[in-house]
């Protein structure tokens, strides 16, 4: 749930709700952050790190150069030019436009092929495949009560490869907190329940 | 919809039932016939501008008080904020606690696992009860002295003590892993745990849980959209100050 972010840089408060309404019904996304103003927008994605990037040219003066600029340097992030400039596409250099005329069907779909995509790149931790022999061992560990360094040392990896089982187990059960992983663990008997400290 | 003086609080409730241990925190009981809003606050000797932020806060989470709610006395708030934390120390935490103990009384075969929940539970309860006297304790009596310094334009020494031993930028990432606990306490008892017989009693908990979040939700609300705001420009007037 909510794995795709969204920010929207967009001044009018019409449109902004309206872009809220449309994303709820898309699903499967959360809007991070909205932004009215152009001041501090593209500072704040460096360290937003959205998957999408919702933007209305005229916050920016519908300054193409600039726009084309900043844009072409957000690696990860998807660009979408909402603008009733029917000449958009020829200014900007952009994943996907919406036109202020265009009706619901055409901006679901348009949205959708976006997350399609990201969806796709992202397939490596899919959260819906159980987890794998190694990290149940992994998971075996963290319940155990060991910390990430203890865990390295016992298994011979780096503390890093750890760190990045971890982030995999939970985005797989959706448990964040170590107790619930332990919970998890006993209950699909990888650890007994006294082994628990 | 927004919540307004003229509207019946029977209307507010049927709007929004979630709001009935909002108004009971106010000393506000239920019964009130036709009574408008402001009626009520009158009666009660609430302030109607408080109470319309506060409630409206509570139930749109896209409304956003600005400047009127600024006018509203921090230690009005607090007050408000701290008869929340006793209604979730007094009441809702014990009150699943004595649920989940009685689910394991009914339960012979699967006891086992209803004292891992339990077991959960009582680690969450303890984080939050920890987290809630940490607000009163620091967080709140910081408010106060920043407020009073703001106010008389003068420093005392004991609120100078305050202020320097704490600052609100320190507060803002201490809610997460409280939420944490809660949310997975949820997806286990959703996702993996094969639920025990006395199912309508299971059931009964997992709704709670989740108003208890949605409660809690409603209460940070207030918390970072309504006190940090407010504390961030004290803490700048303070700082020209000194």
């Amino acid at each position: 749930m909510n794995n795709i972010t969204i920010v929207v840089a967009e001044a009018s408060y019409l449109i902004q709700k309206g872009l809220d309404t449309i994303l709820k019904n898309l699903g499967d996304n959360q809007v991070i952050q909205k932004m009215d103003k152009a001041e501090g927008l593209f500072e704040s994605l460096s360290t937003l790190k959205p998957n999408i990037l919702i933007l209305n040219p005229d916050l920016l003066d519908a300054n193409a150069k600039l726009i084309n600029e900043e844009c072409g340097k957000l690696k990860a992030c998807k660009l979408v030019i909402i603008s009733n400039d029917d000449e958009a596409e020829n200014k900007y250099s952009a994943d996907a436009f919406i036109h202020y005329n265009d009706d619901q069907n055409k901006i679901l779909a348009c949205l959708e092929s976006l997350k399609d995509d990201i969806d796709k790149k992202n397939k490596n931790v899919k959260s819906d495949e159980p987890i794998s022999a190694r990290e149940k061992n992994i998971l075996k560990h963290i319940a155990l009560g060991l910390t990430n360094k203890e865990i390295a040392d016992q298994l011979f990896i780096s503390i890093h490869t750890v760190v990045t089982h971890r982030k995999n187990i939970t985005q797989k059960l959706g448990i964040k907190s170590v107790s619930g992983l332990t919970v998890y663990a006993i209950l699909n008997n990888l650890i007994a329940m006294d082994e628990v400290k | 919809m927004r919540i307004t003086k003229d509207m019946k609080m029977a209307s507010v409730i049927q709007m929004n039932y979630m709001l009935i241990p909002v108004i009971y925190r106010f000393g506000i009981n239920l019964g009130f016939g036709d009574k408008t809003v402001k009626e009520i606050c009158d009666e009660t000797e609430i302030d109607l501008n408080f109470f319309l932020q506060l409630v409206n806060t509570y139930h749109d989470k896209d409304y956003f008080p600005k400047e009127e709610l600024q006018s509203i006395p921090s230690k009005d708030i607090v007050a408000y904020l701290k008869m929340t934390h006793s209604s979730y120390l007094n009441e809702k935490l014990t009150e699943i606690e004595d649920l989940i103990e009685s689910l394991q009384h009914a339960e012979a075969e699967d006891e086992k696992y209803i004292l891992l929940i339990r077991n959960f539970y009582e680690g969450y309860k303890n984080e939050l009860t920890e987290h809630i006297l940490h607000e009163e304790e620091v967080v709140f009596p910081y408010v106060l002295a920043v407020e009073e310094i703001c106010s008389t334009g003068f420093i005392s020494d004991s609120n100078k003590k305050i202020y320097e031993s704490f600052s609100i930028s320190r507060y803002q990432d201490a809610h997460d892993d409280v939420e944490e606990k809660l949310m997975d306490l949820k997806t286990i008892m959703i996702k993996y745990l094969t639920p025990p017989l006395n199912t309508s009693l299971y059931h009964k908990i997992i709704q709670l849980l989740f108003m208890l979040e949605q409660d809690l939700n409603y209460h940070s609300r207030i918390e970072d959209k309504v006190l940090l705001p407010k504390m961030i420009s004290m803490e700048k007037i303070i700082t020209e100050l000194i």
